[in-house]
């Protein structure tokens, strides 16, 4: 027990409160909501930082059936996932309590399942086995619908519903996959390398195929992987700003965590290397990334650009982890990390200039940057961050993604898969960088004589500023964070 | 505790519920007092006869040759008679709010228990005849329950269920003479009592019986093709359908199938055989037909109903895969069923009852306003769908640990069915929850400004309920541990 009742706490806490908070009548004042939510974003924050730095845990809860424990084990790719919840998290926080405060009637409501997202997200990164995955993964989908639907106009519940039956599909698919684990592996803990139980699978090997892949697609469901990525561009724009940053920069990535855990702590890259699953795999996230960028490139809806650009972002996460090549991994990993950095901040100042000046569309948001500079700048810098321009971060991890498709030997998809990569690069770059040209360089005709600074107050700022400067900052001294992650892959591939 | 008090459990809530009839109860509460008690008394007489180890068969009634109405205490009959002496006191309790204002009380109730007894009766036979003796009772002793209001449509309903379970009986009838001719005994035995050496030949011919039998069990379990009866019966009043159609009725189909597999024409005679194949495919098919009824039904109680056929062909589905294993999961999902399903109707119930209404697309942000009720409704909704941590979990999990364990291809399909059938729960479930608890923004909260949470009778059997979801959920492994051991026939 000792410091590994801590997780305990860090996910309960947030749910406990989130859920009296949504219990509770109606405060009088503002304030007091504010303080009540910040206090819960406050405590399982220094909570999860002191789990994170801690390591390791391990902490066996009790059991719910035969092999169905609630056990949680930190281990050094929860750390990763911990670490862009807590970052993310607590800013998006911040930041809605400005953006939230024009929708006074339903805030409590948004901070209720906020901060129980909040609790369950951490739960998520420190599952031990996948019983407690499932669980909380479910959960995760449950207590994230309301944030979608939170305007609740007809195509705001439309996209809500469709998101949450998505998602249990998603999870229908997994629970599919994890029936017949039961059954083949040695225990459903996640142990680095896979835990398949060889003895009992020899002869079965074409139906845990079957089931790899099973797995894949359905956790590929929340990580916005072709062909169940339909929900994500309705879904993420129609929320509010923080809850889109939320659901695209970490609800999204639990998708991914959960592919993660299924290949490489589960199967075992061994197992699947080489196989129809791989092949599959590859292809269908090289589909989603062109395609993604596609979409994003043609859509004018400001807030649907950026759910596009996470579907074909994600999915480089995902064609990383599909090469099952160490450089491949480590590229992954690291996107994993920059893209909660980068997306968040791109939905968080989306969301600031829809909440200043009403504008949602790209094609009306001409001479924004010099309306709201520091907005403006900050979205700037992260667009270059995720088109890869060095030394801001996406191009590290892009490097290690496009390096480690050379590496292996793959037919085609070896070479193709950075091509495809290069275009959708190119494609980002049409999407996103000709909003900051447009915003600072309005060109002659602009009116500047009625040009009012627009720049919310620190509150909104602050939070996107700061992400944007850990986008670039990870590019510029990435080694820290790439020797950890080095580490990381060597230990399960 | 001696086997007389078999008898005596049968027969008390019998004699209770025709005195209710015609004791000239002065007010109401007294009757209600006086019924409450004898259901009590009967369920801890059951639980003192479960717990308390007896054997022995009991023979009431002899008739010719080895033809009796006889008794006996095994593994199954613990499971069954355990799950209805809970939940028939709770439902009564319910009841009693749900009847206030409705007509012929004392004979509602005296038929209520009287399908108690017989309930019992089906569970504590020991032998084909004398379940098929109580499986036919049940029916009659049931059809005044359906027909209560009298109305046209519960006249027609009541006609459709007659038909449909007389003949489904005539069915397992002939079962039963097949099993007189080819086995070594009526009497129940875990494996079965076929004779092989009378068999010789017939094999072919016993199982299209098997299947005939196993159909006439059928239409009780509401299994396609015979299972519209079912959503049609949802008219009589909500306590008759969330115990009855839920739990009790449905459950003595489902019963009289597993007697029939495994303590009859035995697994070991059926598995891997053509009919099982058939028979699976049916509760295979029936689990996802029954699921997608639902998604199209507006008229919640229709809607619950068609998700019983739904989970019911889950429970026939284990039952089909004809190993240890699968009958655990079967028995598991018997019990988890039971109670989430009757925690559901109870609560459509009470929404009907609090606010008048039937159908789905008014219960647009009554969440709110009767909390009690719609967190209830929310949490057996998400067990129903397998939510890990509630009830509905555990048993899909021992129903496809079975499945996957019988390296049986078929079976593997069953399970992709029961994920496809879990998805569409989802669907119908959610859609009510969702809309109580979120109405769109547009919505005109006056016109249900005087709903509210019924009263504690109707609350607490749904609290309860509710809180055995949660329990089943989290602390199902003694429960499972004593189905394993039912399940290769140890009691």
């Amino acid at each position: 027990m000792d410091q590994s009742v801590l997780i305990l706490f860090a996910i309960f806490i947030p749910i406990v409160l989130g859920v009296y908070l949504l219990a509770r009548p109606d405060y009088k004042s503002r304030v007091s909501l504010v303080a009540n939510a910040s206090v819960g974003f406050a405590i399982t924050t220094v909570l999860s930082l002191v789990i994170l730095i801690e390591g390791d845990l391990r902490l066996d809860v009790f059991t719910i059936g035969k092999n169905m424990n609630i056990y949680f084990h930190v281990d050094d790719m929860s750390r990763v996932f911990g670490t862009i919840v807590t970052i993310v998290m607590p800013l998006v926080g911040i930041y809605a309590f400005e953006y939230m405060s024009h929708y006074k009637k339903e805030e409590k409501r948004f901070f209720g399942f906020f901060l129980m997202v909040y609790g369950v997200l951490l739960a998520l990164t420190y599952a031990g086995n996948v019983v407690t995955f499932y669980l909380f993964y479910e959960l995760m989908s449950l207590s994230s619908v309301p944030l979608v639907f939170h305007f609740r106009s007809r195509e705001a519940i439309m996209a809500g519903l469709k998101y949450l039956f998505y998602s249990l599909c998603g999870a229908y698919f997994v629970l599919f996959g994890i029936y017949f684990l039961n059954q083949y592996t040695i225990t459903l803990d996640f142990v680095a390398g896979g835990t398949l139980n060889m003895a009992r699978v020899a002869g079965s090997e074409g139906l845990l195929l079957v089931v790899a892949m099973s797995m894949i697609i359905g956790f590929g469901v929340k990580a916005g992987m072709i062909p169940l990525h339909a929900w994500l561009p309705n879904a993420h724009p129609i929320a509010p700003a923080p809850a889109s940053a939320a659901l695209s920069s970490l609800i999204v990535k639990m998708g991914v965590f959960g592919v993660m855990r299924v290949v490489y702590y589960l199967f075992g890259a061994e197992f699947l290397r080489g196989t129809w699953v791989q092949y599959t795999w590859l292809t269908l996230t090289l589909i989603t990334v062109f395609f993604g960028s596609m979409m994003a490139y043609r859509e004018k809806q400001f807030k649907k650009r950026l759910a596009y650009s996470t579907v074909s972002q994600v999915s480089y996460i995902l064609f990383g982890m599909a090469l099952m090549q160490s450089q491949a991994l480590i590229g992954s990993v690291l996107h994993i990390l920059f893209h909660a950095v980068i997306k968040s901040a791109l939905f968080l100042s989306a969301g600031a200039i829809i909440y200043k000046t009403g504008v949602e569309r790209v094609d009306e948001m001409r001479g924004i940057g010099k309306k709201m500079p520091k907005i403006m700048w900050s979205f700037t810098l992260c667009s270059l961050a995720l088109i890869g321009i060095p030394p801001a971060s996406g191009f590290i991890s892009k490097w290690y993604l496009a390096t480690g498709s050379l590496a292996t030997e793959i037919p085609v998809i070896a070479w193709l898969g950075p091509v495809v990569l290069l275009v959708s690069a190119l494609l980002t770059a049409g999407y996103l960088l000709p909003i900051a040209i447009d915003g600072f360089f309005p060109g002659p005709d602009f009116d500047y004589k009625h040009l009012e600074k627009k720049d919310p107050t620190k509150q909104m700022i602050v939070p996107i500023m700061i992400l944007a400067a850990l986008a670039v900052l990870f590019g510029v001294l990435p080694n820290p964070v790439i020797s950890y992650v080095t580490e990381l892959v060597a230990s399960v591939l | 505790m001696s086997q007389y008090w078999i008898l005596v459990a049968i027969l008390l809530p019998m004699v209770g519920g025709v005195a209710t009839r015609f004791i000239p109860f002065k007010k109401e509460k007294q009757m209600f007092f006086f019924v409450e008690m004898y259901m009590i008394i009967t369920s801890c007489i059951v639980w003192g006869l479960i717990t308390g180890g007896t054997t022995e068969v009991f023979h009431v009634v002899h008739f010719v040759n080895d033809l009796s109405i006889s008794f006996k205490i095994d593994g199954l009959t613990m499971v069954f008679a355990g799950l209805v002496s809970v939940l028939w006191p709770l439902a009564t309790l319910y009841a009693f709010e749900y009847m206030e204002h409705h007509d012929r009380q004392n004979t509602f109730f005296m038929f209520y228990s009287l399908a108690y007894g017989v309930t019992l009766g089906i569970s504590f036979a020991s032998d084909m005849l004398s379940m098929y003796f109580f499986y036919e009772l049940l029916t009659l002793s049931t059809v005044p329950l359906v027909m209560h209001s009298l109305e046209r449509d519960a006249i027609l309903a009541t006609r459709k269920y007659l038909y449909y379970s007389l003949g489904g009986a005539a069915f397992a009838l002939m079962g039963l003479v097949f099993l007189i001719v080819y086995g070594d005994t009526l009497e129940f035995q875990f494996g079965g009592v076929l004779n092989m050496a009378k068999i010789g030949g017939n094999a072919n011919m016993l199982l299209w019986i098997y299947l005939f039998a196993f159909l006439g069990f059928g239409v009780k379990a509401a299994i396609f093709p015979v299972c519209e009866w079912l959503p049609t019966a949802g008219v009589a009043p909500t306590p008759v359908t969330a115990l009855l159609h839920a739990v009790a009725v449905v459950k003595a189909g489902v019963f009289g199938i597993i007697r029939l597999t495994y303590y009859s024409f035995g697994t070991g005679f059926l598995r891997g055989t053509w009919v099982q194949d058939v028979v699976m495919i049916l509760a295979m098919f029936t689990a996802v037909y029954g699921c997608s009824r639902a998604v199209k039904e507006s008229h919640i109680k229709r809607r619950l109903a068609y998700s019983t056929v739904s989970n019911l062909s889950y429970i026939i589905f284990g039952v089909t895969i004809m190993t240890p294993l699968g009958l655990v999961g079967a028995l598991c999902h018997m019990v988890c069923h039971a109670v989430m399903k009757i925690c559901s109707f109870m609560c459509a119930g009470a929404f009907m009852h609090q606010t008048g209404k039937k159908y789905i697309f008014d219960m647009d942000g009554l969440g709110r306003k009767m909390p009690i009720i719609f967190v209830c409704l929310g949490l057996s909704g998400a067990g129903l769908m397998g939510v890990p941590g509630l009830a509905g979990f555990i048993s899909k999990w021992n129903l496809a640990a079975a499945a996957v364990d019988s390296k049986n291809p078929v079976a593997y399909v069953g399970i992709v069915c029961l994920l496809i059938s879990a998805l569409l729960t989802a669907i119908y479930m959610m859609s009510i929850v969702m809309r109580a608890f979120f109405p769109p923004h547009d919505f005109d909260k006056n016109t249900i400004r005087n709903a509210k949470d019924p009263g504690w009778k109707m609350c607490l059997p749904i609290i309860i309920c509710a809180v055995f979801t949660l329990l089943l959920g989290f602390f199902s492994t003694p429960l499972v541990q004593f189905f394993r051991t039912v399940a290769v026939g140890v009691y």
